[in-house]
């Protein structure tokens, strides 16, 4: 691998001369995708699920970190590890099941036992082993990760010790996970059942852009729009949400620190509903719980990303969806309906359908996007020089308005606010800051490890 | 000698198969060649559509209002919005859109009563995408709720199993 000046070559980041432009190597260079396995997902925070996923003691889920297999599991006391998932012995997968209850996990090749702590319990006939003097005081648990820590009951894990606490890493990324996690009476979030899995053959940075990009909503969209817009005649105005008179209409975003960043938009009038809205009770509750400046931002579109490969989106329902880049040009998502724990019947119902209309390979938007994602995907391997799609927003038109980050008291490093159709670009910037940062180098002692 | 039924047989007291056969056949026909108006023509107005999602390996979802579904559709005009979406031709997923084969077969009928019969079936989608000239298969089971009105089948329900659950790019109503 030989990225000389990698800054200069991914990335051509000018504040000062308000130039941004990434390079189409960085969605095409099959170098660049093994460095960005190393050197970011196996380097720095992952989510890797949900506390709820594994309420009990015994109960266990296996999932990816980058490349490398996990398992995610409670020991018998309840308490949670995150392992990796491969047997001491031989390299098998310990756990080739989705999730699970088990006390012991054992290796199906030659019998070596582990239990829910990741202990290893038993080596298959070690008497008769003639095993070298040293093999009983080796070490022959499961391995776990580096690091392991949850913020609202979400579980992020890394394979390099050398990240911040996880709350610092989140930094005020946090409140926009709270904002989701308060609309539980119990503050707590969980999966609808039903697993939705997908691919689409192109580089995983497209849905990381796509997840921050409102600019495309109109265009892309255009025929789920003239569908929202065709129901919104029927009438049905289930879960419809206003904003006050005196509240500016518009589109704007934070940037937080670690590459985090969230869009979100202000509408008077809204097309769709909201699972949260269609529950006057519940609503109230929640009103009365986290007041009206929270209710207001929790009723606002707001889509969220968490560096590098979790997002939130919250709009008429709530979708929380990973990737797992699987090549240069091929990416495997898979996507949760994501509630509060304790809503009601029918605010579940509505969540549930409101879910499958928009999101996933079936849905009437993700599905554009999917193919949106090919269609760059064959575009950047055009050499056509620097494309012109990180700068919508770096003359600052319109200027920002602190007091949106005032009222939810956060302190993002940068922000950005505009009309109806603003759709800046300058939120993608520190996800690729961050990106850079740990392609150069940042977390190689641990890659190397 | 296996009961397979045959064209001049009733294959349960009421139900005919080749009766539901040849609906069955035709539904496909119309979703490959995309004489779509027709196909939701076969649905009643209050028609189930029900393509599940898998809640583990082994289990599917069984309850569209607590559990997730790749698609849950309660009428025919929700078909009619999907159709009207790919037709509009704003949505990307239909330009260009994919050339689709349905071969179902393994028709099992189960006779609710003299107007309404149940047929589980298997069916098998080969989908060609002319844009990347990728292709793909998507397998699984078909359970059909019919009834009969006069001497021609309606769809009262129907559910689509996929039993390759890793959906590549887009999946819709005209591909399983």
């Amino acid at each position: 691998m030989n990225i000389h000046h990698p800054r200069e070559r991914l990335i051509d980041d000018r504040p000062s001369d308000k130039a941004f432009h990434v390079s189409r190597d960085a969605f095409t260079d099959p170098d660049v995708f093994e460095l960005e396995m190393t050197r970011v997902f196996e380097a720095t925070w992952s989510f890797v699920g949900l506390e709820t996923q594994i309420p009990r003691p015994h109960d266990y889920i296996t999932t990816f970190i980058g490349r490398q297999p996990v398992l995610l599991m409670r020991d018998g006391e309840g308490r949670i590890g995150c392992f990796l998932n491969t047997c001491r012995h031989r390299a098998t997968m310990v756990c080739p099941f989705k999730r699970g209850r088990q006390k012991f996990h054992v290796c199906r090749y030659h019998g070596w036992a582990y239990d829910s702590a990741g202990r290893n319990t038993a080596v298959t006939d070690k008497a008769d082993g003639q095993y070298p003097a040293g093999f009983d005081q080796a070490d022959r648990n499961l391995l776990p990760v580096a690091r392991l820590e949850s913020y609202r009951g979400l579980i992020f894990a890394s394979l390099s010790a050398d990240v911040p606490s996880l709350y610092d890493y989140l930094d005020d990324a946090r409140t926009f996970i709270d904002l989701v996690a308060d609309q539980s009476p119990v503050g707590q979030l969980e999966f609808v059942p039903g697993d939705i899995t997908y691919t689409f053959d192109a580089n995983w940075k497209l849905q990381f852009e796509n997840g921050l990009d409102y600019y495309h909503f109109n265009s892309t969209h255009s025929s789920y729009v003239d569908i929202l817009a065709q129901r919104a005649r029927s009438g049905d105005a289930t879960g419809f949400t206003t904003e006050l008179a005196d509240e500016v209409e518009g589109q704007g975003s934070f940037n937080f620190r670690n590459g985090h960043a969230v869009n979100w938009s202000i509408k008077k009038q809204v097309r769709y509903g909201r699972a949260l809205a269609s529950d006057p009770a519940g609503l109230a509750e929640v009103r009365s719980r986290v007041g009206d400046i929270r209710l207001k931002w929790m009723l606002r579109q707001r889509n969220l990303t968490i560096f590098p490969n979790l997002q939130i989106i919250d709009i008429s329902s709530a979708q929380l969806r990973t990737w797992r880049p699987l090549a240069v040009d091929k990416t495997e998502m898979t996507s949760h309906c994501l509630a509060p724990v304790g809503e009601s019947a029918e605010a579940r119902r509505f969540r549930i359908r409101a879910y499958e209309d928009f999101f996933n390979p079936s849905g009437l938007a993700t599905s554009d996007d999917n193919v949106m994602y090919e269609f760059c995907q064959t575009g950047y391997a055009a050499r056509a020089g620097h494309t012109l799609g990180h700068l919508r927003g770096l003359d600052r038109g319109q200027g920002t308005r602190g007091d949106h980050a005032r009222e939810l008291g956060i302190a993002p490093i940068d922000d950005a606010f505009g009309g109806s159709g603003f759709g800046g670009e300058t939120n993608f910037h520190p996800g690729y800051r961050e990106w850079r940062r740990l392609l150069e180098g940042g977390a190689m002692e641990a890659a190397d490890a | 000698m296996l009961d397979r039924g045959s064209p001049d047989r009733p294959s349960t007291a009421s139900h005919c198969l080749a009766d539901v056969e040849r609906l069955l056949f035709v539904e496909a026909q119309h979703l490959d060649d995309k004489t779509w108006e027709t196909w939701a023509d076969l649905y009643l107005d209050d028609a189930h559509y029900w393509v599940p999602s898998w809640l583990d390996e082994y289990e599917l979802v069984a309850d569209p209002d607590t559990q997730v579904s790749y698609i849950y559709h309660t009428s025919r005009a929700q078909l009619r919005e999907r159709i009207g979406r790919i037709q509009s031709r704003k949505s990307i997923t239909a330009l260009p859109l994919p050339r689709t084969l349905h071969v179902i077969s393994n028709i099992v009928l189960t006779e609710r009563d003299e107007l309404s019969v149940d047929a589980r079936s298997s069916w098998t989608t080969h989908v060609f995408d002319p844009r990347t000239r990728r292709q793909h298969l998507h397998f699984g089971t078909y359970e059909h709720r019919l009834v009969r009105n006069a001497d021609s089948y309606r769809i009262a329900r129907k559910k689509i199993v996929i039993m390759n659950d890793c959906i590549p790019t887009v999946v819709d109503f005209y591909s399983i």
